[in-house]
């Protein structure tokens, strides 16, 4: 999430609406205004709840830069610490407005509970916001994702969705995205990641083919290894070991990351930003995709016999030095 | 209903047996048959009967060790109760290269992964098929209706066992589709679900989600007279599984008070929830609505209650229900603790409480 061009949005909107109409000109100028200096534009206490969110999601990114030189113990304590400092900025930002979906979003999250309690939270934060504010609107641009001060409520859907896949509730997280892509179809937060893997794990064929093609048939790594596991799962082999090949070649470490999963830390509050066919992408679609993968128990062992695929794996391992660890011994 | 080996080892001698009296003499057909139950039990050989009927007797010693004693065998003879298993069904085979249960139990344990079997099930499938029509078809003009009707059912039976692995072995690769339609060919062929392949279909629905399949599959099966009524540990558990995906908490634990007020000692089954390997004869032969059904119910709802990310790695429907039973029934709770205590102490496998070997 980049809170602080949401932020500075928000507040030239604001200003803007005191201002009266103003050129796109203008308005280009006020924004610059505003990125200078955003507390000479705040003049309520929902944009200092806003700032206050900003500032500790800045705060916990930039602690995150160390994690890679922390040993196991370092890293709890840091992860600790810095889900404790989230935690109580969301207090402090909800104490100044207590509407602050974000701050609320964030509080859940920091929380760092079970997931079927968090997805309980967000259920219930999400059922609060509906009946409070009615329905996600759309924007007069045809997406909710435009008007920044909606935002908030598609990040919470996005979690709410993500958070149904870990607690094996697939057609809620399908619905969810799938509202989500009708009221924001450019879909800024990947709802459609999310679907994908919902549609492969209810073997939902139609629902799949149709996501693939509003996608453009582009594809990324949630679409080929949804594909995968999709068509394992139809029994359709050879189509499945077309998808895993399409996977394993157009995924940076998308092999290796199947055999030997790693650990991805709760997001908060969105998806990382990624760049297209990084290791980054693999590694958050096979972090994604765990639930569905420990479903089909054979699918690691089946990927590992297809032609390729562990010679791909291992010598991805080599070349970025990273650890190969037993079968067995995982086991 | 459910197979049991032995009834059906009986089942067949007996209408061998009957078929080789002589139909004109019904007083003596009666008292030969008063001889056949202590002949069939103290002097087996002396009946009539084919390499297959032999072949078949060795299938049932077999899942006999293999389904119903090994789960409970204490550690240091599990090893020889396997070896000796899977002896007699060489034995077996060796008499008569047909018996598909045989060849059926000695893959289960032969392929290294259950995606493997699965596989070996499939490509095997239309043969053991054909035989088994053939087998059914190919029945003398000469017997009675009634007894043909037996002996083709008897036939066919090897085929239902097949259909019915490859039903529960597809759910539990998480190929939830096919198990649906296999459930569907088998119910095809035998509405009266000897093989009960509509609990697996059960929880096949509840792994897609598709409760309006689930309600549908029930409706139409309901009323039929051919099965028990679904007031079974499976779809009360399918059901549980949908209203708890759909976060209809309410609901869900509604279903565990139907299971609790149906099945004996219900509460500590599902703060147990014990996982047994699966019987490679048949799902085992247990009492309708007994303590064991409920036990075998939730050992086959693993890959419902084992899904999703869960602190303690148990799955998230399976802690929840863990969590909901021993609140509302703490008793439960703390016969389980006892019990698990008892059983460290004394370091000795029980049964229902240490699962079995795989």
């Amino acid at each position: 999430m980049n809170a602080r061009k949401e932020l500075i949005q928000r507040l030239a909107i604001k200003r803007r609406r005191k201002l009266g109409e103003l050129s796109d000109e203008a308005f280009g100028e006020l924004e610059i205004a505003v990125r200078e200096d955003p507390l000479k534009f705040i003049d309520d206490n929902e944009e200092d709840a806003f700032l206050l969110v900003t500032k500790a999601l800045e705060r916990h990114d930039e602690s995150r830069q160390n994690d890679d030189f922390l040993d196991d113990d370092q890293y709890a304590q840091a992860r600790t610490q810095r889900l404790k400092a989230l935690l109580t900025a969301s207090k402090q930002a909800l104490s100044i407005d207590e509407s602050c979906l974000d701050a609320r979003l964030l509080g859940i999250l920091a929380s760092d509970r079970s997931q079927e309690e968090t997805f309980g939270e967000l259920l219930a934060l999400h059922e609060e916001t509906t009946r409070d504010l009615g329905e996600i609107p759309l924007s007069a641009a045809g997406d909710a994702w435009a008007d920044v001060f909606v935002r908030p409520r598609l990040r919470l859907q996005a979690a709410l969705a993500r958070t149904a896949i870990n607690t094996a509730r697939f057609r809620k997280a399908q619905d969810l995205c799938l509202d989500l892509l009708a009221r924001a179809p450019l879909d800024v937060l990947g709802a459609r990641f999310t679907c994908a893997l919902a549609m492969a794990r209810l073997e939902d064929e139609d629902g799949f083919d149709w996501l693939d093609a509003r996608e453009g048939r582009h594809g990324n790594a949630w679409f080929h290894l949804g594909r995968a596991i999709l068509m394992y799962k139809l029994g359709r082999i050879p189509a499945a070991r077309r998808a895993l090949r399409g996977y394993d070649r157009l995924c940076t470490g998308g092999a290796y990351l199947i055999l030997q999963p790693m650990y991805v830390d709760a997001y908060l509050p969105d998806r990382p930003a990624f760049e297209s066919g990084s290791f980054e992408e693999s590694l958050l679609c096979t972090h994604e995709a765990d639930p569905i993968i420990s479903d089909i128990p054979d699918f690691p062992a089946w990927a590992s016999a297809q032609t390729g695929f562990l010679a791909s794996a291992q010598s991805f391992c080599k070349r970025n030095g990273f650890e190969w660890r037993d079968w067995n011994e995982q086991l | 209903m459910a197979f049991d080996p032995q009834r059906e080892d009986y089942q067949r001698l007996a209408l061998r047996f009957v078929y080789s009296l002589d139909d004109t003499d019904t007083a003596h057909e009666a008292s030969a048959f008063m001889a056949f139950g202590r002949r069939f039990a103290q002097d087996r050989d002396s009946l009539p009967q084919s390499d297959s009927d032999r072949a078949f007797h060795l299938v049932t010693l077999a899942s006999k060790a293999i389904d119903y004693e090994l789960p409970f065998a204490p550690e240091d003879q599990a090893e020889k109760i396997i070896k000796d298993g899977h002896r007699i069904l060489d034995e077996a085979l060796a008499l008569d290269s047909h018996c598909y249960d045989a060849l059926r139990m000695q893959a289960a344990a032969a392929n290294p992964s259950f995606d493997s079997f699965l596989t070996f099930l499939n490509e095997s499938a239309s043969e053991v098929r054909a035989y088994c029509t053939e087998q059914a078809n190919n029945i003398s003009p000469d017997v009675s209706n009634e007894r043909r009707r037996l002996l083709s059912d008897l036939a066919m039976r090897p085929y239902l066992r097949w259909v019915a692995n490859q039903a529960e072995e597809a759910l539990i690769c998480g190929r939830n589709r096919e198990t649906l339609r296999l459930a569907e060919h088998a119910l095809e062929l035998d509405p009266s679900d000897m093989a009960d392949v509509r609990f697996t279909a059960a929880l096949a629905y509840a792994k897609l989600e598709d409760e309006a399949g689930l309600d549908r599959f029930v409706k139409s099966r309901h009323g039929s007279g051919q099965t028990r009524p679904f007031d079974d540990a499976w779809t009360y558990i399918a059901y549980l599984a949908l209203a708890f995906k759909q976060h209809d908490m309410q609901r869900a634990f509604g279903h565990i008070k139907d299971l609790v007020a149906r099945y004996p000692h219900a509460a500590e089954a599902l703060i147990r929830q014990n996982e047994f390997p699966d019987g490679v004869f048949a799902r085992l032969a247990v009492m309708p609505y007994s303590e064991d059904e409920i036990i075998l119910a939730l050992s086959e709802s693993t890959v419902l209650l084992q899904e999703g990310v869960d602190l303690e790695g148990r799955g998230v429907l399976s802690s929840w229900i863990i969590q909901e039973t021993a609140r509302a029934w703490p008793q439960a709770m703390l016969a389980v603790i006892a019990q698990q205590t008892a059983v460290d102490q004394a370091d000795q496998p029980g049964p229902h409480i240490q699962g079995g070997h795989q």
